[in-house]
């Protein structure tokens, strides 16, 4: 990390020096790279005006809370763009965990109990058995991927379907018939959607505890790719895994794992998921994977391969829940919001690909 | 020279680049039926300045003037329509797609205004190759031709075009001397027929050979025009670099010691590898000579375990290795620097931090956890101190860095790993003088540290310059071995055709 | 070598899991047959019926007793596999034709009407004799009729089920115009009629409690499922029609919806799943600016079906509502009567659903099939249904001799 006041000193006497023709370009230049948050400020701002409510601490609350049950998976799916690939498996692989985790930690009184017999299971097992799951998922996905050099689009549709088939089986099984799994146990939804914070601060912040776990997960998910062997080795499979290869990476090895740590993130996403909504049916985490990818691509995890950053998916995931709360603040009707959400990615996206044109 | 032979004239071109000014008031004129050496240093700006005639950029100030009429071409295209091609350095072709597809591409003949017509396309691609004398099958696919081939189709191309000005950039940085002989025949006809050639390159003694005339440039300045029979090395090096060159190649201080690498019987399994064996002592500098495709990059990357050996066996300091994979190589202490640069050597969006230190992580590792920022940027200070790299920063991306200084982030990548043999493939191409000179005294300080150095080169005098003893291959094998000190270019060639 | 021996154990493994497949849906035990009600074995019906079908006598044996099924091949095209309620109906029809011995096969159309209409060709040129559809495109005429003609090629009867195919006031274009076709469903607005007329008469009689900041008026929000669907469509206008009907007759002013700048004035399922996530998140988000608070309070949620209201109660527990004594309810409605609705109904979560019997769509379904088989048509298939007095009601629509609806019932609670 520079030190940014020094940073933004170097930049103002750089602009200082410049004729009039540069500094034209030297603003648009500035202006293009910082296109995200121009969008994010000029959208909150409108939003604003139009809806003062968008800025009061409620919805901001809701707003972060949004973000952190989204992000996991993004910083999941984000590894697999790093290597030029994607993941189609995740929002399945979510519904699959969802159903597992909810399955087994149902209350004991409830009247629609999957497991008739079930006794009360720690939840850190549940969660161990979720992120088993999911990294199971992502192991095949990574296998298939690395091994015989199939695209992850492909290779990932295919386990998607997969996944999906057993979760359909797993909610028609024990007498279930394809009901929806709901009567939690309340130990599991206060330690998920309860607030430690609220009570920490008397009623004041009423931040349910999975913002905590995605703030682990996203601490820990930084660590994975700033400060690990493993982390660099990503980044240089997905720049050019050629180059990769020569160096004395394990490009196998790498790619599974990438696909591995991004089923494990699907799989803590599931088991969040369950409590978060409460009522889990095989459509459960449906099409989630399509905004976790264009939060990544917005946030500039870019499809070339090999670039992007944690803080940029943050961002990235941060401006899709902006757009989706904003437009209900907004009353948009839900067909306008398709055709809003598109442009904003598209021109997010576009934007952000400058960088990696040649320059005339 | 009158003045009604000027073909191309390039007056006062400025361009500039946020932070650089590349081009500033560069001229070059270019007379009807001459070959034309453009020179400089990497970073000189003959590629920029080409790529204002060619409109891939677009200029800030001057004129160009193409038989006296004002031009402004917007793409390559436009260019070649109205006489002026380029043969790149670096070939962009639809690898996938036939010889004669990729030279017709984006002007395929027509039948009707919708069918291609295959036939005269058939025709006309074999009229060009029998006429510049081409041994390529038209309906080959690109990607299964080598480099120097598919070099060959990119200038069929520009003569299918009519040009009158053929550009070619650094043509036989990927040739061996047979196939440059045949380049400069083509070029020789083409300089007969009155067109102009502007021929850039590094190669001194090439350009003294072929041109009539040279153009110097240096910090995007022109620096002079000459006639060619006036110049030689030394004045052009002064020309290019500003300074005297005393030497090609610094002085051989290194002195081999007991043998380190013994190989034995080394047999590819997926490519032409036949029972390849040689050693190599500590300190020594072996070099691998031989034509294109004689296997010598193979040898180096059978013995670094990315190409699949079918036999044979590696044995460091007397004990095999197994070397199954780069992993276990870089284990073992061996290092590779690939050829291509930009396919298996760069991670080009990366910085220049990442570069260097990928294969030496293990260093870095901090209670076997996380990797220690501090001990990165110090090892990375060290690889540009030491190699004199030209970088604004650590963190500046190393595809904005020029070739040579590329192939330094490389190097110091390796020299991290602390590697006991030092596998060099090409590692001075499309490299400057200056740059180049520097390489050669890395090399040499490594034998001196007592690392044993196995060095590709296509560049003969290079080989004789810096190695020690030179394994001349020949269609997969090795064809003899060589003394560096007492052996002529003659004796090496000799050998490079045994098993052709 | 290694690599020929995983194929041959790919390829191995991927045949049981067919094998596997095949068998667990094949609950029959013959070969199939090619042309529609040709069996000549005495027509049956459950007790009671008086059936007078040309195929066959009418007879006083139980249900599935005598009939013939082995030239039966029975196609049941299901819109999606995920959908809560109709997998109930899925498990329960399965369970009577398993028993029965009746050949079958389910297919999943996974939301998709190329999918199901691939499916079903699949079925024809494989020898399936009767169709059960469960149309994707709920009232989507051209896709019934393109299903119709194809399987009227065949000679086979098609009976669709739960999900309409006429568009609104076209009624009978299409079943009156086919000889081969029959419908069993609900009627589709009548969901919505007695959700609203349930909500109204709720809101009346705890009026005053309910209205939160004592403005005089209940604002509400609406969750629909999806764009597009004719229940959808129906549930969301009567739901909220029907209650305001209720109100004005009691002398209080009609709901409000809680956005007034929203004109729609539901909030939709992007993805058309009717799914929970959905509903929490939009929930979510309302509660984040509608507040007691703010005395702007939601007072009333309207849900198109039971997994967007669980999906409502969920959110409104995270904001401390719906958590049975002591705190606030806030009523939530939805359709369906899935298990999950009846135990937060129970609870005291959720307020009320509407009831469609999973188990009553399957003997319906399965009382028809028998109908058919026994040589029946549709129409007279129909009409034995609607005679039938099992514990279910169902009944013949007007004008339209092959429809036959299922009764809804309102549910608050056992």
């Amino acid at each position: 990390m520079n030190n940014p006041v020094k940073s933004l000193r170097q930049t103002s006497e750089r602009y200082k020096a410049m004729d009039g023709k540069d500094r034209r370009g030297f603003i648009v230049d500035t202006v293009l790279n910082n296109a995200i948050y121009i969008i994010l400020i000029v959208f909150v701002i409108f939003t604003y005006t139009r809806n003062p409510n968008i800025v009061s601490g409620s919805s901001i609350i809701n707003i972060i809370s949004l973000t952190a049950a989204n992000l996991p998976m993004a910083l999941g799916i984000g590894g697999c763009i790093v290597l030029t690939g994607t993941d189609l498996s995740a929002g399945r692989t979510v519904g699959l965990t969802a159903a597992i985790s909810a399955t087994l930690l149902q209350s004991l009184t409830t009247t629609n109990k999957f497991y008739d017999n079930l006794g009360e299971v720690p939840l850190l097992l549940v969660l161990l058995i979720a992120l088993l799951v999911g990294g199971l998922v992502g192991l095949v996905n990574g296998f298939f991927v690395a091994r015989f050099q199939l695209h992850p689009f492909i290779v990932t549709l295919a386990t998607q379907l997969i996944v999906y088939g057993i979760c359909l089986l797993y909610y028609m099984s024990h007498d279930n018939n394809g009901q929806s799994i709901s009567g939690l146990s309340d130990t599991y939804k206060n330690a998920i959607t309860g607030s430690v914070i609220s009570k920490l601060t008397g009623g004041a912040l009423v931040i349910p505890n999975y913002v905590i776990y995605a703030v682990i997960v996203l601490l820990i998910m930084w660590f994975i790719w700033n400060k690990t062997t493993f982390g660099k080795n990503m980044f240089a499979v997905g720049s050019n895994a050629e180059a990769a290869n020569v160096s004395g990476v394990n490009v196998f090895f790498t790619t599974m794992m990438v696909h591995t740590l991004a089923g494990i993130t699907y799989g803590y996403t599931g088991f969040i998921e369950a409590a978060r909504i409460g009522s889990n049916t095989a459509n459960t985490g449906l099409n989630y994977e399509s905004d976790a990818i264009a939060a990544c691509v917005i946030g500039g995890v870019s499809f070339v391969g090999g670039t992007g950053t944690i803080g940029g998916v943050v961002l990235g995931v941060f401006l899709l829940r902006i757009i989706f709360v904003g437009l209900n603040f907004l009353s948009v009707s839900g067909n306008m919001q398709y055709i809003i959400k598109g442009a904003i990615i598209l021109l997010a996206c576009s934007i952000d690909m400058r960088k990696y044109l040649t320059r005339k | 020279m009158a003045e009604s032979d000027v073909l191309l004239e390039m007056k006062d071109i400025s361009k500039s680049f946020p932070g650089v000014k590349a081009l500033d008031h560069a001229q070059l004129t270019v007379h009807r039926g001459t070959v034309h050496a453009l020179m400089g240093e990497n970073g000189a700006g003959k590629s920029t300045l080409m790529k204002c005639l060619f409109g891939i950029y677009y200029k800030d100030e001057g004129s160009v003037l193409l038989e006296g009429k004002e031009v402004n071409f917007k793409s390559s295209k436009e260019a070649m329509e109205n006489g002026v091609a380029m043969v790149h350095q670096e070939l962009n072709q639809a690898l996938k797609r036939s010889v004669m597809d990729n030279l017709w591409l984006g002007r395929y003949p027509l039948t009707g205004g919708i069918m291609v017509n295959e036939k005269k396309m058939l025709e006309d691609t074999n009229a060009i190759f029998e006429e510049l004398k081409i041994d390529v099958d038209p309906h080959q696919k690109m990607s299964e031709l080598p480099v120097s081939k598919r070099q060959m189709v990119e200038i069929a191309k520009a003569v299918s075009y009519n040009s009158k000005i053929i550009v070619f950039d650094e043509p036989t940085s990927s040739l061996t001397e047979q196939e440059v002989e045949h380049l400069f025949w083509i070029i020789d006809m083409l300089r007969d027929r009155g067109c102009g050639i502007i021929y850039i390159s590094h190669k001194m003694a090439e350009i003294l050979r072929i041109s009539d005339e040279v153009t110097v440039m240096r910090d995007g300045q022109w620096i002079a025009t000459k006639p060619a029979a006036e110049l030689d090395n030394n004045a052009l090096i002064k020309l290019m670099v500003g300074r005297e060159l005393s030497n090609q190649f610094p002085p051989k201080t290194n002195k081999p010691g007991e043998v380190l690498l013994e190989v034995e019987g080394l047999t590819g399994q997926y490519n032409q590898l036949k029972d390849v064996s040689f050693n190599a002592r500590k300190g020594e500098i072996v070099g691998l000579a031989g034509l294109d495709g004689s296997g010598r990059t193979e040898t180096l990357e059978s013995i670094f375990g990315i190409a699949t050996r079918h036999s044979g066996t590696i044995k460091l300091e007397g004990k095999e290795v197994s070397n199954k994979n780069s992993r276990q190589s870089l284990k073992a202490g061996f290092a590779l620097l690939t050829e291509e640069r930009r396919a298996t050597g760069i991670f080009g969006i990366r910085d220049i931090k990442d570069n260097t230190v990928i294969s030496s992580l293990k260093r870095h590792l901090k209670h076997g956890m996380w990797l220690s920022e501090a001990s990165m940027r110090k090892d990375t200070q060290w690889g540009i101190d030491t190699l004199k790299t030209k970088t604004p920063s650590q963190e500046t991306k190393i595809r904005a860095l020029s070739g040579g200084n590329q192939q330094k982030v490389i190097f110091a990548r390796w020299l991290l790993t602390d590697p006991k043999v030092l596998l060099l493939d090409e590692p001075t191409r499309g490299i400057d003088v200056g740059a180049k000179y520097e390489i050669y005294q890395l090399i040499i300080d490594q034998a001196n540290a007592g690392t044993t150095v196995v060095m590709v080169s296509s560049e003969m005098a290079e080989l004789l310059g810096v190695c020690d003893r030179i394994i001349v291959m020949s269609g997969g094998r090795v064809a003899g071995e060589v003394n560096a000190s007492t052996t002529t270019q003659e004796e090496i060639l000799t050998l490079a055709a045994k098993y052709v | 070598m290694k690599k020929i021996l995983a194929l041959i154990l790919a390829l191995a493994m991927v045949f049981c899991l067919a094998a596997c497949g095949g068998s667990s849906d094949d609950g029959g035990s013959s070969s199939s047959g090619t042309s529609s009600g040709s069996s000549t074995s005495e027509a049956e019906s459950s007790t009671g019926s008086d059936s007078e079908d040309e195929g066959g006598d009418s007879g006083e044996a139980t249900e599935g007793g005598d009939v013939d099924y082995s030239d039966l091949n029975v196609g049941i095209f299901w819109y999606s596999f995920s959908d809560t309620f109709l997998s109930t109906v899925r498990a329960s029809l399965d369970d009577l034709l398993d028993e029965a011995g009746i050949t079958y096969t389910d297919y999943d159309g996974n939301g998709s009407q190329t999918t199901q209409n691939e499916s079903i060709t699949t079925a024809l040129t494989n020898g399936c004799n009767l169709l059960l559809v469960n149309l994707v495109e709920s009232g989507s005429e051209d896709a019934a009729q393109s299903i119709i003609e194809e399987a009227a090629g065949y000679g086979v009867n098609v009976i669709f089920y739960n999900r309409t195919i006429e568009a609104d006031g076209n009624e009978g274009a299409l079943l009156n115009a086919y000889d081969n076709v029959g419908f069993l469903g609900t009627d589709a607005p009548e969901a919505g009629h007695i959700q609203g007329q349930m909500i109204g008469e709720y809101l009346v009689a705890n009026y005053d409690s309910l209205d939160l900041n004592g403005d005089g008026v209940i604002s509400y929000a609406m969750m629909k499922g999806q764009e597009g669907n004719a229940e959808a469509i129906y549930r969301t206008q009567y739901g909220v029609e029907d209650a305001n009907a209720v109100l004005v007759e009691a002398g209080y002013p009609e709901l409000e919806y809680f956005d007034s700048s929203n004109t729609a004035l539901y909030q939709v399922d992007a993805n058309g799943a009717w799914s929970a996530s959905a509903a929490t998140e939009f929930m979510q988000t309302n509660l984040s600016q509608y507040s007691e608070a703010n005395g702007n309070m939601i007072e009333l949620v309207i849900c198109n079906n039971d997994d967007m209201a669980a999906g409502v109660v969920t959110a409104l527990q995270a904001a401390g509502y719906n958590n049975g004594e002591g705190t606030t309810t806030i009523p939530v409605f939805g359709v369906d009567a899935t298990d999950t609705a009846k135990e937060l109904i129970a609870n005291g979560y959720m307020t009320g659903t509407v009831s469609q019997s999973n188990t009553g769509y399957a003997y319906g379904l399965k009382f028809m099939i028998d109908q058919l088989a026994s040589g029946a048509t549709p129409t007279e298939a129909a009409a034995a249904l609607a005679e039938d007095t099992s514990d279910y009601t169902f009944t013949l629509a007007e004008d339209i001799a092959c429809k036959v609806y299922m009764a809804y019932s309102s549910y608050t609670g056992e």
